[in-house]
Order: C-alpha cells, then sequence, then structure tokens
C-alpha cells in the first residue's frame, strides 16, 4: 500500500515536472514563465529527495529555484519594466591579442587533455568501490563533501573560478553605466511598512544561523559552503530588497577580498601542498579536517557575494539608510 | 494500526481538507483580497494540521519541536507574502482610481 502511495506520487511529481517545463518554455508572458520556473525547482528539489540525494534537494531549492529565481525577476524588472531599451546596441570588445590568446588556451586544453588521458583510471564498478573505501580515510564523514573538496578538489576550485569569471563578466558587461535603479526594490522608495522592519529584523539572525548549521554540517550530512553560501546570498538579497544595502559604482577592498578569498585560500592550500612534497591539494592527515573547514568558509563567502552583486546588477554595494521614515 | 497512527491519519485527513478549501478559495473567489484571504488561512492551518500529524506519529520531542519552527517559518512567510502582495493589489487600485 504505502509502495503503490509512493509510485502514485512519484508518477504524478514526474508528470508536473514535465507539464510545467514544457508550460515554462512555450508561455506566452514571460512573467510567468518565471513564476513557473521558480515552481519547477521547488518540485525538482522535491524530486530529488525523492531519490534520495539531499545535497542536490538542498542546492536545487537554494540555487536553483531561490537565487535564481531571484536574478530572473530582478533582470525582468530591469530589462522590461524599468528601463526603456537604449538605442545604441552594447558595443563588443575585442582583444588585440585574441589570436594569441586563442592559440595559447587551446595549447592549455591540448596539455590537460593530454594530461588527462595519461592518467590511468579506473573504470566502471571498480572506481565506486575503490572511492567508497578511500572514503573511510578522509577527514569528513560525508560522501559528497569527501568528493568536492577531497577526492576532486581541483574540480571545485575551477567552479569557484567560474562564478568569479561570472562576476568579472557581468561587470565588464555593466561597463561605466550604473545600475538602472538604486533606490530599495521592495517598497519603491515610499519607506518601509512597520511589517518590512520586522521581517529583516526577525529572518536575519535566523539566516545567518542557518548558513552556519549548513556549513557545518557539511561535514557530516547534506550541507557545505554552496548551499550554505546561497542561503547567505539570500539574506544580502532580502537587504538588497528593502533598502538596506544598495548598489555602489565600485566594489572597496573588503568585497574585492571577499570575492577572491575562496579562491586565495583554495589556491594556497594546494601551493602547500604541493611545497610539501605532495600532490597538489592532497591534504596532510593530520590537517585534513582543519583544511577543508577553513576552505569551505573562505568558500561559503566567495560565493555569497558573487550571486548577491550579481542579483544587485552592480560592481559593489553599500550600506543602505538602515532606518526608514514610515 | 496503533492509536497514533489512526490519530495521526484523522490529523492529516483533515489538514488535506483545508488545503483543499485555501485551492478551492483561490480558484473560485472573485477578487485577489478574498483569494488571498482564502489562501492564507486555509493552508497554514491545514499545514499546521498536517505537520502536527507527522510529529503526533513520529512521537517524539525533538521531531514535533522541529516541525513547531518549521510550522512558524511558515506562517511567517506566509504573513509577509499576503501582506505585499495585498499592498501592491490596494497600490494598484489606487492609481487605477486616482
Amino acid at each position: 500500500m504505502a509502495e503503490l502511495l509512493g509510485w502514485v506520487f512519484d508518477a504524478l511529481l514526474a508528470l508536473a515536472l514535465l507539464l510545467l517545463a514544457a508550460r515554462v518554455v512555450f508561455s506566452p508572458r514571460l512573467f510567468e514563465s518565471i513564476v513557473l520556473f521558480i515552481v519547477f525547482g521547488l518540485l525538482m528539489a522535491i524530486a530529488w529527495a525523492r531519490l534520495a540525494a539531499p545535497h542536490l534537494a538542498l542546492a536545487e531549492a537554494a540555487i536553483g529555484a531561490g537565487i535564481t529565481g531571484a536574478l530572473l525577476l530582478s533582470t525582468f524588472r530591469e530589462l522590461v519594466i524599468g528601463r526603456t531599451p537604449s538605442p545604441e546596441a552594447p558595443r563588443v570588445l575585442v582583444y588585440r591579442w585574441h589570436g594569441l590568446m586563442a592559440l595559447l588556451a587551446g595549447g592549455l586544453f591540448a596539455v590537460l587533455g593530454w594530461a588527462l588521458l595519461s592518467i590511468d583510471v579506473p573504470t566502471g564498478p571498480v572506481a565506486g568501490e575503490q572511492a567508497m573505501a578511500l572514503l573511510a580515510r578522509t577527514a569528513v564523514d560525508d560522501a559528497v563533501t569527501a568528493v568536492l573538496l577531497d577526492f576532486r578538489a581541483y574540480d571545485t576550485l575551477l567552479e569557484m573560478g567560474v562564478l568569479l569569471l561570472a562576476v568579472l563578466g557581468a561587470r565588464a558587461a555593466l561597463g561605466s553605466q550604473g545600475p538602472a535603479s538604486s533606490d530599495d526594490l521592495w517598497t519603491d522608495g515610499e519607506g518601509d511598512t512597520p511589517m518590512v522592519g520586522a521581517l529583516v529584523g526577525m529572518l536575519s539572525p535566523l539566516i545567518i544561523i542557518m548558513a552556519g548549521y549548513l556549513l557545518w554540517a557539511g561535514a557530516y550530512g547534506p550541507g557545505g559552503a554552496f548551499q550554505a553560501g546561497a542561503v547567505l546570498a539570500a539574506l544580502g538579497v532580502l537587504l538588497r530588497l528593502t533598502g538596506r544595502i544598495v548598489p555602489a559604482p565600485r566594489a572597496g577592498v573588503v568585497q574585492r577580498g571577499v570575492l577572491v578569498i575562496g579562491m586565495g585560500v583554495f589556491t594556497l592550500a594546494g601551493l602547500l601542498t604541493l611545497a610539501t612534497g605532495r600532490a597538489f591539494l592532497q591534504y596532510p592527515e593530520s590537517l585534513a579536517y582543519p583544511m577543508i573547514l577553513l576552505i569551505e568558509v573562505a568558500l561559503t563567502l566567495s560565493i555569497a557575494l558573487p550571486l548577491v552583486l550579481l542579483f544587485s546588477g552592480s560592481a559593489g554595494i553599500a550600506a543602505g539608510r538602515s532606518q526608514h521614515s514610515p | 494500526m496503533s492509536f497514533l497512527t489512526g490519530a495521526a491519519a484523522l490529523l492529516w485527513v483533515l489538514g488535506g481538507f483545508f488545503f483543499l478549501s485555501g485551492t478551492v478559495g483561490l480558484l473560485r473567489f472573485p477578487d485577489t483580497l478574498s483569494r488571498l484571504h482564502a489562501v492564507t488561512k486555509a493552508d497554514n492551518l491545514g499545514l499546521g494540521l498536517i505537520l502536527l500529524g507527522v510529529a503526533v506519529h513520529g512521537a517524539s520531542v525533538v521531531l514535533a519541536a522541529k516541525l513547531l519552527l518549521i510550522w512558524m517559518l511558515a506562517l511567517l512567510a506566509a504573513s509577509f507574502s499576503a501582506h505585499l502582495v495585498a499592498r501592491s493589489h490596494l497600490r494598484d487600485e489606487a492609481s487605477r482610481d486616482g
């Protein structure tokens, strides 16, 4: 009976996902597509939970539905509601040495490809068995965190690079042009209602505790830097919406530091392991747990701030007027 | 079936009924404010009953405390979003009339 109910639930979930996906793509109204995309993300998170993948469920709910949804809504606001289209098309700058850069990047790709092919990699079920056997020797109990920060730490390092590149790309696309709406988005400059102040006051500490918990829990269960960073970014979105933080034309030293600290600490850890005669990011056993924890903390910050900057659509952020007159 | 399972099942059915009522209200009520009323009132009660059922079924104080926290957060989110939707609706009406 319970099994049958499970099947019915899964079938309904799968059907709803397909219908929502079709609706997101074919809906004539952009706004409806965005809202349904967020609903799709939430149902997708439930699907991951049903597949016994709580890490993915958390990431999908926080990043797929939450942050991406907020980014899409703010983009909609800027593009469709807020701004009259500018008459001149945005210019694309071609770097003078693009041929040489392409050649060098191609060479790097070839070297990496050759390095990959020259590794004797066990394939098939053997690889999984070996990984599970090695898991007992890593510093963390959670399999997913072990894979992300130990077995395949290099991948995670490069993912941080991708996030940083996204922010730099957005910064370049923004050019000298400032963000369209610098006021608080929520109340359209009318000031707080009493409810908004209460919401910020109640939710901010809860969100910070939640992010800290997710970060800490990553060592032995579902959680980790990506989920914690996304939750922290949600706080940034809330503060931006309520005018507690406002866009700034440039990022100060602290913000630039936070942007690169994840890459920095991660790379430094790799170089240190190299300097002590180990493989890149092969942590010494006695220091593995503190190193992973330190890297995770740095990653959380460097994941949260880029997401907030992307949402804000500005190069930096600054403290807004903290007290609105109602 | 134990007494606890029976009680939990009863609470779930009741919770489902309130969710269903809220959804019918959302679809059938004539204007924004009464739709909002249907969704926020009925769904919050429905969620509370379903979580109470889970707490009874789980029969653990820690689980019950977590579920209570979830319900409080859901209430918080529902109240604020209802407030914002109502506010936006009133402003739209004011700009239409004025």
